[in-house]
């Protein structure tokens, strides 16, 4: 290759590794807490799965455990609220689930979420279909949660992690 | 090829200075399922420089500008404007005068597909050519993120002075591991319709296809590798010759842009079928004559709106 055909191509390629992503965070942890759970006094519980636990989330969730370290808050009077991070389209979108004292969904906060299409996933009525949900509910895109106009990725992926949230109560925290 | 470095040069300062921030097009030759969502809009540019046949200078770099819309979350629309800069000197091999169909051994003229016709074969060549206009539908039959694989149909056909083309392609997209990696096929067929010297228009067919494998091993980044297969039919019959190529894409996507370049090696294992390609075209194993280059570079850099 030429000196010539080498600048011919270099330049493009030095432009396009020249930007750089930069975080957007919509709530702290600290706010999120307060989101969904007014008034209450939260202690850290952070959860470290055996192997074994691990499976067992993965076999009833059918939804693949990508870290072995949960960041767990038990709530006082009785619930769990959990931080948990997922594949986005472009990045990790982090969010946090709040669990009653039975298990059931409380509430959801997306905490993070910087994508080109579907910023509806943090509006209240999309996030308010996981209300009430247990380990035995469905959920699944198109069955009992929405999908969001060129957001499929991220509302399939938010979704099967509180799927997988879900199967992670029941095995970790239901008993502790 | 001052030329040809102040065009890189400048397409470089225009994405350095472009106001920051994507839709998807992870490869740069391969076509995925995602299309622009409903209602939304895509500004896409395209730059493809290709170069090297095996003997003298051949370059030329092809521009498309791509506006998108979504009709629907399942069906896309969008109008291509194509032109092209080329820049050919001493590159093309010569007939022999007393045997037509054979080559001149060692003698070289300039030409090429993208040379004008009349031009003085004697000296370098060197022009910017505004080629067609395209109009592309895509409609999408599964999605991947919802079906075990994706599936779409395209159809684009162009309108240009010296030459009509239809195009049609069948989509296939597969994603594993959280949507990450994901795989991608396009199965291609092409009619084009070229305008000869006497006015009168030649029928050429193209089947090609392409395919891709890439991860996105960061935030915002993906990498992954592309091969492309593309056969050539004289009148849309004679099987002409096959050429094969591959090569790295890297990709970044943003929340309101990215960009995807991809460079494609022609492997020397190409195939001639008819003897005017055999005499012409092919050489060490590769497809040269007025049909492939050895490199390719596509940069493509899309703006959400």
């Amino acid at each position: 290759m030429t000196k010539s055909e080498f600048a011919f191509i270099a330049l493009p390629i030095s432009a396009l590794v020249a930007p750089s992503t930069f975080a957007v965070q919509y709530l702290t942890v600290d706010q999120a807490q307060r989101a969904i759970f007014p008034g209450k006094s939260l202690t850290a519980a952070p959860a470290k799965l055996a192997t074994a636990q691990r499976k067992a989330i993965e076999q009833a969730s059918g939804v693949r455990v990508l870290h072995d370290e949960q960041q767990v808050w038990r709530v006082s009077g009785g619930g769990w609220f959990i931080v948990d991070e997922v594949v986005g389209k472009h990045e990790f979108i982090t969010y946090a689930v709040g669990l009653n004292a039975n298990g059931s969904v409380k509430q959801i906060e997306v905490m993070d979420y910087r994508e080109t299409y579907g910023g509806e996933i943090r509006n209240e009525n999309w996030r308010a279909q996981f209300v009430g949900k247990t380990s035995q509910s469905p959920l699944k895109l198109d069955r009992d949660i929405k999908n969001i106009s060129g957001a499929t990725l991220s509302c399939r992926h938010v979704t099967d992690g509180v799927k997988r949230l879900l199967a992670f109560y029941e095995i970790a925290l239901k008993q502790s | 090829m001052a030329r040809m470095k102040f065009l890189s040069a400048l397409a470089a300062f225009l994405f350095c200075v472009s106001s920051a921030n994507a839709h998807e097009a992870i490869f740069a030759w391969t076509y995925t399922t995602d299309l622009t969502p409903k209602g939304h809009g895509e500004f896409e540019q395209w730059i493809t420089p290709r170069w090297e046949k095996e003997h003298g200078s051949y370059s030329v770099i092809d521009f498309r500008e791509e506006f998108e819309y979504g009709v629907t979350d399942d069906f896309q629309i969008a109008l291509y404007l194509n032109h092209h800069y080329v820049y050919a000197n001493d590159d093309f091999p010569v007939a022999n005068p007393a045997h037509p169909k054979k080559r001149l051994p060692g003698v070289y003229e300039t030409g090429g597909e993208d040379v004008h016709a009349g031009h003085d074969p004697a000296t370098p060549f060197d022009s910017y050519h505004f080629e067609s206009v395209s109009f592309e539908s895509i409609y999408r039959l599964l999605s991947p993120y919802k079906a075990p694989i994706g599936l779409a149909l395209y159809f684009e056909p162009s309108v240009g002075d010296q030459e009509t083309e239809l195009e049609w392609k069948i989509l296939l997209q597969k994603n594993w591991l959280e949507d990450r990696l994901v795989w991608a096929l396009n199965i291609n067929y092409e009619l084009e319709f070229e305008k000869e010297e006497e006015g009168e228009w030649e029928r050429d067919g193209v089947f090609e296809w392409f395919t891709g494998i890439s991860y996105r091993f960061i935030s915002n980044w993906s990498a992954g590798l592309e091969f492309w297969n593309h056969h050539e039919f004289a009148d849309a019959t004679v099987h002409e010759h096959s050429a094969y190529f591959i090569g790295p894409t890297i990709h970044y996507g943003g929340e309101r842009w990215w960009a995807t370049i991809g460079f494609l090696h022609q492997l020397p294992i190409g195939q001639a079928f008819t003897q005017d390609n055999k005499e012409f075209a092919a050489h060490d194993g590769y497809i040269f004559g007025d049909e492939h280059e050895e490199y390719y570079v596509r940069l493509r850099v899309g703006f959400n709106f």
